[in-house]
């Protein structure tokens, strides 16, 4: 009786694998994944929920994924902050801005900020010894000051397929291995933690769109707090601009709007640092 | 050695037969799911009132997820083990509901961006990810779909979505457990009831 068991398992196990192994790229990876996904259909084949236990390992347990968050007071009072700012502020300019300003321009402005940012992107992509990726956006910044209108346009993307590479100081510090530290609300600019906002810092150090240092630092453009704040204002405007609508969705999709920003920003920024 | 064949060949019958007829096979992933974001971009672009462009897109996609097991995620398996039966499938019922309307009011943002498809991959504990990037007007999203071998059967079903890096199911888990703290697993279901956008007849 049990040998039969066993006889019928193994050709199911066999029928299974036979559509397992015509499949995908990374074969060994996969197969040998299968076949230990296999074995688990001894003891679970006629409940219609599968054996959970490895999703929750998947997903961890709750109370120990939690985002650390001794500022939650704090937190909170400044997402209200930032809602209503958005709402009653950067929205309906960003709207009444969208109406007049064309979407190609707009893009064009945003390519620009993008482009600008240069110098932050390369410093962090060597600090991470990314070196394809420092040579790529070397190789962006050059084509596309030249054929790209001083950045307006990005044709070392659409022509050359050169992706830009995103990289700041606070995936930098995290790919070292310093940890997220306490989640930190910060003024118009949202979610973020303790090693982040370091990493900002720094970053807007050496961005030339900041004027900190500007005496010694030939590159900057704004030379004062004044130009500081009117080029972040419309950088802010121009993004928000292209981005209308999916701060209501995020509002409308969330069951505690505070909970869930603060989880996506975290899980999103772990992300950025493993690739 | 004949009784082997022979109960070999029945075997392969019976296991044909009992495949549902929508199993997704593991080879079939990215075309077939290639092949259903294809038809929903298509069904976004037709001229139809939202209900019914959002009643194909759900026809669409519905046999590809696992719901069921999602639900159970979102909540983990903790609290699911912990409330009644009634109370497992009230919220099944309006957790699946919220997660298709929210899939929905995301394609209204959709603007012909285009899609690419970029392969499955090997994910945890021997399931799949099929990857894709959505080219936006500011940067490139990533959007993950994480797949499970449903009952071993070679069924393959979407248990998870990955939005630029964040995980649906993690980010309901986060929230249900941070409101457990505060509510009662029925002010929970009182609250699902209330924002219940989809419209199913309340009983």
């Amino acid at each position: 009786m049990n040998a039969r068991k066993i006889f019928i398992i193994a050709i199911i196990l066999s029928y299974t694998n036979t559509f397992a192994d015509t499949a995908i790229e990374n074969n060994s990876t996969a197969t040998s994944a299968i076949s230990s996904s296999d074995v688990n259909l001894t003891n679970e084949n006629n409940t219609s929920i599968t054996n959970t236990t490895s999703f929750e390992e998947e997903f961890g347990d709750t109370s120990q994924t939690a985002v650390f968050d001794p500022f939650s007071g704090y937190n909170k009072f400044m997402t209200n902050v930032n809602d209503k700012f958005y709402k009653n502020i950067a929205d309906p300019i960003a709207t009444g801005y969208a109406n007049i300003l064309p979407e190609k321009a707009r893009i064009s402005v945003n390519n620009l900020f993008h482009h600008l940012r240069f110098p932050i992107r390369l410093a962090n992509n060597l600090l991470q010894f990314k070196i394809k990726n420092s040579a790529e956006e070397t190789g962006r910044f050059v084509v596309n000051t030249i054929f790209g209108l001083g950045g307006l346009f990005d044709p070392a993307k659409t022509d050359l397929g050169w992706e830009r590479h995103d990289e700041d100081l606070g995936q930098t510090l995290g790919f070292y291995g310093l940890p997220d530290g306490p989640y930190i609300v910060l003024p118009i600019l949202g979610s973020s933690n303790l090693r982040d906002t370091v990493g900002l810092v720094g970053d807007t150090y050496i961005s030339p769109l900041y004027s900190a240092d500007a005496d010694n630092l030939c590159y900057k453009i704004p030379q004062n707090t004044g130009q500081d704040i009117l080029i972040a204002s419309v950088e802010l405007i121009n993004k928000t601009s292209l981005h209308l609508g999916e701060y209501d969705l995020i509002k409308k999709d969330a069951l505690d709007l505070y909970a869930f920003l603060r989880d996506a920003y975290t899980q999103q920024r772990r992300q950025k640092i493993k690739e | 050695m004949r009784t082997i064949s022979k109960l070999l060949k029945l075997f392969l019958i019976l296991a044909v037969f009992s495949i549902p007829s929508f199993a997704l096979r593991q080879n079939e992933i990215e075309p077939v799911m290639q092949n259903k974001i294809e038809k929903v971009l298509a069904v976004l672009k037709k001229k139809e009132s939202n209900t019914v462009r959002g009643q194909e897109i759900i026809r669409t996609m519905d046999p590809v997820f696992d719901y069921a097991l999602m639900a159970k995620l979102a909540l983990s398996s903790k609290t699911w083990g912990s409330i009644s039966s009634a109370q497992q499938k009230e919220f099944t019922k309006l957790f699946i509901a919220r997660l298709k309307q929210s899939y929905l009011d995301k394609l209204d943002l959709y603007n012909n961006q285009k899609v690419i498809y970029k392969g499955v991959k090997p994910y945890q504990k021997g399931r799949l990810q099929l990857q894709t990037e959505v080219v936006g007007k500011d940067e490139t999203y990533k959007i993950n779909y994480n797949f499970h071998n449903s009952k071993n059967n070679g069924n393959w079903l979407i248990y998870d979505v990955e939005l630029a890096g964040v995980s649906i199911i993690q980010t309901y888990r986060q929230q249900f457990a941070g409101l457990l703290k505060e509510k009662s697993f029925d002010e929970i279901l009182t609250q699902l009831r209330k924002n219940q956008p989809l419209k199913t007849k309340q009983s």
